[in-house]
C-alpha cells in the first residue's frame, strides 16, 4: 500500500513538472527531442519524497558498446572500470545516474536486480549478469543528507523507465541537484535533469541525458551569456562566477558537486570509438559550464553506442555534434528546472 | 582612483578583449553590477607594488616570473618552433593530451605516477612527426648550460614537446624544423612579451578547414596573461592549426574559420549539422591534419598532480574556443607549468579555471595576430 502511494506521488510530481517541449537545433516540434530519440533507449526517474533527491536509469535492454570519460576530481562512480577499452566487457544494459553521493551508487543494485529478473545481462552458464556502471552527484547538503536512493530507487526507476520522451527538470537524479555554488548555497540555484537529441540527414542520431550539479555557473554558449548561476547580492542578476574567481572572493573548498551525463548514438562504434566519443562529449560540459573539471566536481561522461545504425561512423560529426547536444542539454537542465524554499530556478526569475 | 578601479574590473572581466588591449571592453558595463559589489572592486585594487611592477603591462606567457620564450621561424616563414625555457634546475609540469592524433615526446613522464618532477623546458615544433627532433637542439643547448636532472655523469634536460601539422603550407613538406631551430629558439628565449602571430610554432599553423579546400585560414601563434590582485599569474601559449573555427567564447560568434565563396563564415557548427561534411568526406576520405599545442603556466606552488589537473582544465580552453575541439584529425595537446615564484596561496581549481580561460584568450589572439600567407587569409586580412 504504501509503496503504492509513493508511485503515485512520483508520478504526480513528474507529471507537474513535465516541460513543454520546445524546438531546439535539430529538433522539430512534437517529436522526441531526447534521450529517448534514440531506438532501444529507455529512461527512467524516480523521485523520493521524503527529501529532494532520487536516480535517473537508462536501460539498454539490448546492450550498447560503451565507455566513459571521467575529467572530474572528486568522482563518485561505479563499474568504469570495466569501460577501459582496454578491458573485456564490450557492452553494458543500463546506467545509473543518482543522487545521494557515494550512498546513491547502491541505486544500481536495483537495477541489476530489475535485468537479472528479466533476464537481461552477459551470459555466464545459465546466469546473465547485469553491466550497470553507476554515477552520483553530491546532493546530500539539499535537505535531510540521512536521506538517500536505493537499491529500492534503481529498482522503481528502472520500472518506470520507457521510450518516451524524458521528463526534464528537478525530476529523479536531478531533483536535488543545484548549481551556482560558488557563493555558497544561499545564492545558489536549483538545476536538474536535461536532454537533447539531433538527427542528422543520414539517421545518425546524437542524444544527451545530463544532472547538473557543478559548482560553476551555466553558459549558454551560443551567446557567451549567463544562464544560471551564483546570485548577485542586493540586486537581481547574476554574480559571475568568473568575475568572482577573479576578484578573490570565492574559496572553491566544498565538495557539493558533480555533472554527470550520457551520450548516446545508434552509430555502430567500437568501444575506443566510444571512449573518444565520451571525451569529445566532455567539451559540451566545458562550453556550458564554467568553472569545469574542478578539484570539487565530479564530473562524468557515459557513451553508449546501440549499433542500430550499422556501417563506418563518421567520428568527426559524431564527436563535435555530441559535444553540442550536450551543451544544449546541461542549457535545458537549468531551464527546466524547478525551484524549491530558498533555491530558485531560471523559472521563478522572470 | 575610481577610473582606474574601472579598468581593472574590465581587465579582469571575461570580455576577450579586455586583456588583450585590442578594443575597449564592454562586456562588464552591460552586465552592470559589478562595480556595485563592494568586495568585488576592492578586489581590484591595484595589486601591491613590488617585484612584478616593471613586467606588469606584459600580457603574454612571459608574464610568469620565471618563464622564458623564443620563437624560430625558417627561412620562408612558413615553419618553425617556439621554446618555452623555465628559469634554475626545473620545475613542475604536466600534460593533458586529448587531441586523437598527437605527436609528442617526454608526455609519459609527466605522468604524475612517474617519477620525474622537474621540467626545464617545453617546444612547441610545426613539421608534423619530423619536428619532434627540434628538441634535440634545446636538450643540447640546456646541457651544454649544464641544466637538467642531475645523474650524477652528466645533466638529463627533460625537455617534453608537441608538434604540429603544417606540411602542406610553403616547402614545408621538405622543410621540416630541427634540431637547429629547437637551439636558436631557446638561445633566443627572454622574458620580453611573447611575438605573436605567424612566427615559430604558428608560422605553418592554419584553421577552419572543415570547408574544404581554399576556405581556410590563417593561425598562429597566441598568448595571453591574467593578474590577480594577490600576486597569483596564470598564462597561455598556443599555436592553433585546427580543424575547427575559432570562436569568441563570450560572443559565441566566430572570429576565423571556414569561409563561404561569398567571403562570410561557413560556421563549422552549421556545416555538421547539415551533413554535407560527412558527405564530402566519404567522397575523398583524407585524414584532416591538424592540431593545436599549448602550456599553460602558473607562478604558484603546485605538486606534480596539481600541475597535471591544472592542465586538464585548461585543455577547457580549448573546447571554449574552437569548434570543434578534440577531434580525431587533431592531436591537441596542453603542457602545464608551475614556477613556484609566487608563495602565495591558491586552489588548484581556481588556477585552472584561469589556466582555460587565458588558454581561450590565447587562441583568440593567435587567430587576430596572425599575418596571412598566399591564398591563406589572416582576421585581419578581412573586410571589416
Amino acid at each position: 500500500m504504501k509503496l503504492w502511494m509513493f508511485a503515485v506521488l512520483a508520478l504526480a510530481a513528474t507529471a507537474e513538472l513535465a516541460p513543454k517541449r520546445q524546438q531546439r537545433e535539430g529538433g522539430r516540434p512534437g517529436v522526441n527531442n531526447t534521450l529517448t530519440a534514440i531506438p532501444g533507449i529507455k529512461v527512467g526517474h524516480h523521485t523520493l519524497t521524503e527529501r529532494p533527491t532520487g536516480c535517473t536509469v537508462v536501460l539498454i535492454e539490448g546492450g550498447a558498446t560503451a565507455s566513459v570519460d571521467v575529467r572530474g576530481a572528486a568522482p563518485a562512480t561505479r563499474d568504469t572500470d570495466l569501460l577501459n577499452p582496454a578491458k573485456m566487457v564490450e557492452q553494458i544494459q543500463g546506467i545509473a545516474l543518482s543522487g545521494g553521493s557515494i550512498f546513491g551508487l547502491s541505486t544500481a543494485d536495483g537495477v541489476l536486480k530489475y535485468l537479472e529478473e528479466k533476464n537481461v545481462g552477459i551470459a555466464y552458464g545459465r546466469r546473465r549478469i547485469p553491466i550497470v556502471p553507476g554515477a552520483s552527484i553530491f546532493d546530500l547538503g539539499v535537505g535531510d543528507a540521512s536521506v538517500r536512493p536505493t537499491a529500492d530507487c534503481g529498482y522503481r526507476a528502472a520500472q518506470a523507465a520507457t521510450d518516451a520522451a524524458v521528463v526534464e527538470g528537478s525530476v529523479g537524479a536531478g531533483t536535488g541537484a543545484t548549481l551556482g555554488k560558488l557563493g555558497g548555497m544561499e545564492r545558489a540555484m536549483k538545476s536538474g535533469v536535461g536532454s537533447a537529441a539531433i538527427v542528422m540527414p543520414d539517421g545518425v542520431i546524437i542524444a544527451a541525458l545530463v544532472v547538473v550539479n557543478p559548482v560553476g555557473d551555466v553558459i549558454d554558449p551560443a551567446t557567451g551569456k549567463i544562464v544560471a548561476g551564483v546570485r548577485a547580492e542586493g540586486r537581481p542578476g547574476f554574480a559571475d562566477a568568473r568575475v568572482m574567481m577573479r576578484s578573490g572572493v570565492p574559496r572553491v573548498n566544498r565538495g557539493d558537486n558533480s555533472t554527470i551525463g550520457v551520450i548516446a548514438t545508434n552509430a555502430t562504434l567500437t568501444k575506443a570509438q566510444a571512449s573518444y566519443l565520451a571525451q569529445m562529449t566532455d567539451d559540451g560540459y566545458a562550453r556550458a559550464i564554467w568553472p569545469i573539471h574542478t578539484m570539487v566536481d565530479g564530473d562524468t561522461v557515459f557513451a553508449i553506442a546501440t549499433g542500430g545504425k550499422p556501417g563506418a561512423p563518421d567520428m568527426m560529426t559524431i564527436g563535435a555534434l555530441a559535444a553540442d547536444v550536450m551543451a544544449t542539454a546541461v542549457v535545458r537542465a537549468a531551464t527546466q528546472a524547478t525551484g524549491l524554499p530558498n533555491l530558485p530556478a531560471v523559472r521563478d526569475l522572470k | 582612483m575610481k577610473r582606474y578601479a574601472l579598468s581593472l574590473v574590465c581587465a579582469a572581466c571575461l570580455s576577450t578583449d579586455g586583456v588583450a588591449g585590442l578594443k575597449p571592453c564592454t562586456t562588464c558595463e552591460s552586465d552592470g553590477g559589478l562595480r556595485s559589489t563592494s568586495n568585488v572592486v576592492q578586489a581590484f585594487r591595484p595589486a601591491t607594488a613590488g617585484a612584478q611592477s616593471d613586467n606588469s603591462s606584459n600580457t603574454t606567457l612571459t608574464a610568469v616570473d620565471g618563464i622564458k620564450v623564443g620563437s624560430f621561424t625558417l627561412p620562408g616563414g612558413t615553419t618553425g618552433c617556439t621554446v618555452i625555457l623555465v628559469d634554475g634546475e626545473g620545475v613542475p609540469g604536466g600534460v593533458s593530451q586529448r587531441g586523437g592524433a598527437p605527436g609528442t615526446r617526454e608526455t609519459d613522464l609527466l605522468n604524475p605516477l612517474n617519477m620525474v618532477d622537474k621540467v626545464n623546458a617545453v617546444v612547441l615544433s610545426g613539421g608534423s612527426a619530423f619536428g619532434l627532433d627540434s628538441a634535440t637542439g634545446t636538450v643540447k643547448w640546456l646541457e651544454e648550460h649544464h641544466i637538467g636532472w642531475d645523474v650524477r655523469v652528466t645533466r638529463v634536460p627533460i625537455v617534453p614537446a608537441a608538434i604540429l601539422f603544417d606540411l602542406p603550407i610553403g616547402n614545408n613538406a621538405r622543410n621540416h624544423p630541427g634540431p637547429d631551430c629547437g637551439y636558436q629558439a631557446v638561445e633566443s628565449a627572454t622574458t620580453a612579451p611573447v611575438t605573436m602571430g605567424t612566427v615559430g610554432a604558428g608560422a605553418g599553423a592554419t584553421v577552419g578547414k572543415m570547408g574544404g579546400a581554399g576556405t581556410s585560414m590563417k593561425g598562429g601563434l597566441g598568448s595571453a596573461a591574467l593578474r590577480m590582485p594577490n600576486g597569483l599569474v596564470v598564462a597561455a601559449i598556443v599555436a592553433v592549426n585546427a580543424a575547427g573555427d575559432i570562436l569568441d567564447p563570450d560572443t559565441g560568434k566566430v572570429i576565423a574559420g571556414a569561409r563561404k565563396a561569398d567571403g562570410t563564415f561557413a560556421d563549422a557548427r552549421t556545416l555538421l549539422r547539415s551533413g554535407a561534411l560527412a558527405q564530402r568526406r566519404a567522397q575523398t576520405p583524407r585524414a584532416v591534419e591538424n592540431t593545436t599545442i599549448g602550456l599553460v603556466a602558473t607562478n604558484a606552488k603546485l605538486t606534480k598532480a596539481e600541475v597535471s589537473r591544472m592542465a586538464l582544465m585548461g585543455d577547457d580552453g580549448y573546447a571554449r574556443a574552437i569548434f570543434p575541439s578534440h577531434t580525431m584529425g587533431d592531436g591537441d595537446t596542453v603542457f602545464s607549468l608551475a614556477t613556484g615564484k609566487w608563495d602565495g596561496q591558491a586552489d588548484v581549481s581556481l588556477i585552472g579555471a584561469l589556466a582555460a580561460d587565458a588558454m581561450a584568450r590565447a587562441l583568440v589572439q593567435a587567430v587576430t595576430q596572425a599575418t596571412g600567407l598566399p591564398n591563406i587569409p589572416a582576421v585581419r586580412d578581412l573586410k571589416k
